[in-house]
């Protein structure tokens, strides 16, 4: 969910002067810089650099040069691109042949396939299909020795081995720089339709709790369904008020009779698809972002903190209510009393609730209460896959 | 005393003395697992019947060393959950549902609760467990979490891998870690996924948070009738790519199909059949029938002779009870069975089946083929007389050949079933050294000692090399 639509600033770390194009040119840089201990900085697209995350690499490893769909046979629903690839190419391949790779992170397409997986970004279409760690069949990596791994496979059901392609993905490139990955794609449904749905409740809370009940106990597995608050409709051009943003796909009778069962909900209005590619590039560049998760039932309270916060820094936020996840999209701001309370926001979260950074201020990452019962065995895994730590160093959400 | 009767004794004093096996006869029952064709025989068995017990005893192993593996109902394979001279470590006596949250749609058990039971739990709350093995009646949550476990309704649910939130762990150190976060986002590593399906390797479960799947408003259960097997594989070859996700999607051939008619768990399939495709759709109600009616085009297109629609839920009861016990059916065609697992990507099936048609006349053996079609993950089975060597022979072979065949379109040599024992000899012909370098690697990082379920997954002579300095190491993949 993490890539940013912001620039390529480097944080000033100087690029290495050679692009690597293949594999094997990947695997000779990264063992260069093993045996002379620098540390590289793994760079796809560049769209995620700005995240903000204190990695004190002094070389670029470009990946973004490694790119090209390999392998992709529609009938078996599945494709192998080299890591460089963006998800805008993925896109016109797999639509040529009515179907989509259903991963939508945040950020703007030309995000490669290898960063996507490596941040574990998702978007709006993990309501009904997951996260990368769902979508991803096998990859190939480059260790921080070095060695080239080939972990998983091409076919869609397979527990050959310990699972390194759950290990890597997510792992923000710190065991390892993907270079090849085999994701499971899908048909595209027959009707792809977009609905708003305005919620006549009292509060924001109820709003919330009323579109997660409705998904809960509905027949209807929606595409996707975020709830929206008032400043984030509103840069949509929908009405400024929390809104249900829903995504219905299937057949016709399908899509019919979800519609009408989402009419009992509140006033349904139609929206074009674009709702969603708009929304994913909706934010400002060098905005901070963060998530907020706890159990789904919880969803009022959840919505009502996350809105809360957002609105008091001049912000907006949106809710993947069936996950019980929402993400909060704060404007970049100077002003020293409103960031001191922020870091006090993230310092102390509510009883319950879970705040997982995406892009934010170096001074702030440090802030985010981390879960440290499983450091030893994550700072074990980085010691295996990348002895001399040269992958991302000090990259935060993983052992540093 | 002996070393042995020693740690009997400490172990006995944990679990109760009645709760420790030591004797070989005693044993004999645990030198195998669902394949029998491998048999090992533990030291020592104990069965805790706590969680208290079971940090105990772990914690008890890691002060004195000792080698160990964790079973839950011995249903698995793959040979997985056996080894000479071990401790073995019983979990079927921790059955408990801790909790069921059915607002959330989750519950947490302990790892010796039957699948099975679990859904009849889940049921009142009108959810239920997706991930279904055929042994779901006997096999526990704890061994599904360890070998990844699948099933037929898998290929539209997912495997276990996408229903378990947060795991409580004990490392073999005895360390107890939660993997994963049940109330929110988790951030890091995702070891919880590196930890399922890592067939009892990294330690052992203590409790599992598991997702619950809200039960379907319609189920559509078809039976389709092939005269060729070609037929039936080119319709599930269409069923895929036209993009409708069925619930499962099995195949049987003829054999199969004989041997289940002819047993007591005889489904009316019809015996003069090639194949038969059991197919199942399942969702909202509205647009169901319209996706029935494209499947059963597809079929008639392949050359089904006939397709039908289970009339009422006890026919479709019947129907499924005719695949789930097909491994059970084929007993008593041959005293032995040995059971395959291995994918190939869906488009390969027509050419993957023929092919084994082809190795099976070559080493004249028989085999029966009964599969989740819609995964690509094919069972090919065959019944032998283990006491004749020359046909066991001849068995092996046809296996051997089978699996590389797989390989060699693509596929992988387990879908399911797990590495354990038997699978360890495809290892190197599927993965380079440097990635199972690699997987020793994450191995060590669990078990350093390599004490848990010693001697499966990776081949020890791969791990070798992973004792040397990192940067020592082969550099080629």
């Amino acid at each position: 969910m993490a890539r940013g639509a912001g620039g390529t600033r480097e944080n000033g770390v100087s690029s290495s002067s050679a692009m690597p194009t293949s594999v094997e040119a990947v695997i000779e840089q990264v063992r260069e810089a093993h045996d002379r201990g620098t540390p590289l900085r793994v760079v796809g697209s560049g769209t995620w650099l700005d995240a903000g995350r204190p990695c004190t690499a002094t070389a670029a490893l470009h990946l973004g040069t490694v790119r090209g769909i390999i392998a992709y046979e529609p009938g078996d629903l599945t494709l192998t691109a080299l890591g460089g690839t963006t998800l805008a190419e993925i896109e016109s391949a797999t639509a040529a042949e009515g179907q989509w790779l259903t991963l939508d992170p945040f950020g703007a397409p030309n995000g490669t396939l290898g960063a996507t997986v490596a941040s574990s970004s998702w978007g709006p279409l993990a309501s009904a299909f997951g996260t990368p760690r769902d979508h991803v069949l096998g990859c190939e990596f480059v260790t921080g020795a070095g060695d080239l791994v080939r972990a998983g496979g091409r076919v869609v059901k397979n527990v050959a081995g310990f699972d390194l392609v759950r290990l890597v993905t997510g792992a923000w490139g710190t065991l390892g720089a993907l270079t090849e990955i085999t994701v499971r794609l899908r048909a595209r449904p027959e009707l792809d339709r977009t609905l708003i749905v305005t919620i006549d409740d009292s509060s924001p809370s109820d709003v919330a709790h009323t579109g997660w009940r409705w998904l809960r106990a509905s027949d209807f597995t929606p595409l996707a369904a975020e709830l929206l608050s008032p400043a984030l409709s509103a840069a949509l051009g929908l009405e400024r008020r929390s809104c249900l943003a829903v995504r219905l796909g299937g057949n016709e009778a399908y899509v019919h009779a979800a519609t009408e069962a989402l009419a009992q909900v509140g006033e349904l209005r139609e929206a074009p698809v674009e709702l969603w590619p708009t929304l994913a590039q909706s934010e400002p560049v060098a905005a901070m972002t963060l998530r907020l998760s706890a159990l789904p039932s919880r969803a009022g309270v959840l919505w009502d903190h996350a809105v809360t916060l957002a609105e008091r820094h001049g912000g907006a936020a949106h809710a993947t209510l069936v996950r019980g996840v929402v993400r909060c999209i704060l404007p970049a701001n100077d002003d020293l009393t409103l960031f001191n309370e922020l870091s006090r926001s993230i310092a102390t979260p509510p009883e319950g609730i879970t705040m997982v950074g995406e892009r934010l201020p170096a001074a702030l990452w440090p802030v985010l209460d981390r879960d440290r019962s499983i450091a030893t065995l994550s700072d074990r895994v980085r010691d295996a896959f990348d002895p001399a730590h040269i992958m991302n160093p000090a990259t935060v959400g993983a052992a540093t | 005393m002996s070393v042995r009767s020693d740690l009997a004794q400490k172990l006995g004093a944990i679990a109760g003395a009645h709760r420790v096996l030591a004797r070989p006869g005693e044993l004999r029952a645990y030198e195998s697992d669902g394949l029998p064709g491998y048999q090992k025989r533990p030291a020592i068995a104990v069965f805790p019947g706590s969680r208290e017990e079971t940090i105990a005893i772990v914690r008890l192993l890691a002060e004195t060393k000792t080698p160990f593996v964790a079973r839950g109902a011995g249903t698995g394979l793959s040979g997985g959950a056996l080894a000479d001279d071990v401790v073995l470590l019983g979990l079927h006596r921790l059955t408990k549902i801790i909790s069921i949250d059915g607002e959330n749609a989750r519950a947490v058990v302990e790892p010796g609760v039957v699948n099975a039971s679990l859904t009849r739990a889940a049921t009142p709350f009108g959810l239920h467990y997706a991930p279904d093995p055929s042994s779901q009646t006997a096999c526990t949550i704890g061994g599904n979490v360890a070998e990844n476990a699948g099933g037929p309704h898998c290929l539209k649910y997912g495997v276990t891998l996408n229903h378990i939130l947060a795991l409580t762990v004990i490392l073999p150190s005895g360390e107890i870690v939660t993997l994963g976060n049940a109330n929110g986002e988790c951030e890091g590593y995702d070891l919880l996924g590196a930890f399922i399906g890592s067939e009892g390797c990294f330690g052992v479960v203590l409790d599992a948070t598991v997702r619950l799947v809200r039960n379907p408003q319609a189920v559509r259960t078809l039976l389709a009738d092939f005269m060729a097997v070609d037929g039936a594989a080119h319709a599930v070859s269409a069923i895929i790519a036209s993009g409708i996700v069925p619930a499962a999607l099995e195949m049987m051939d003829a054999p199969t199909i004989q041997a289940v008619e002819a047993s007591i768990y005889a489904a009316g399939y019809p015996v003069d059949a090639a194949a038969i495709l059991l197919i199942e759709l399942d969702g909202a109600t509205a647009g169901l029938d319209d996706d029935v009616a494209r499947v059963e085009g597809f079929c008639r297109q392949a050359g089904a002779r006939a397709v039908r629609i289970a009339s009422d839920p006890a026919d479709r009861a019947r129907l499924w009870q005719g695949r789930k016990k097909a491994f059970g059916a084929m007993g008593r065609v041959s005293s032995h069975l040995v059971v395959q697992d291995a994918v190939v990507p869906r488009t390969r099936l027509p050419a993957m089946l023929a092919e084994i048609t082809r190795i099976g006349i070559a080493q004249r053996v028989k085999v029966c083929n009964v599969f989740h079609a819609g995964d690509g993950n094919l069972h090919p089975n065959i019944g032998y007389n283990g006491n004749d060597p020359a046909e066991s022979a001849r068995v092996h072979e046809a296996m051997t050949l089978i699996m590389h065949a797989c390989i060699a379109a693509g596929g992988t040599i387990t879908g399911e079933h797990g590495v354990g024992l038997d699978k360890l000899p495809y290892m190197d012909a599927l993965f380079t050294p440097g990635t199972l370098s690699a997987m020793c690697a994450l191995r060590q990082v669990f078990d350093p000692d390599r004490r848990s379920n010693p001697g499966k997954v990776v081949p020890v002579h791969s791990c070798r090399e992973w004792h040397a300095a990192p940067a020592a190491r082969g550099r080629t993949a």
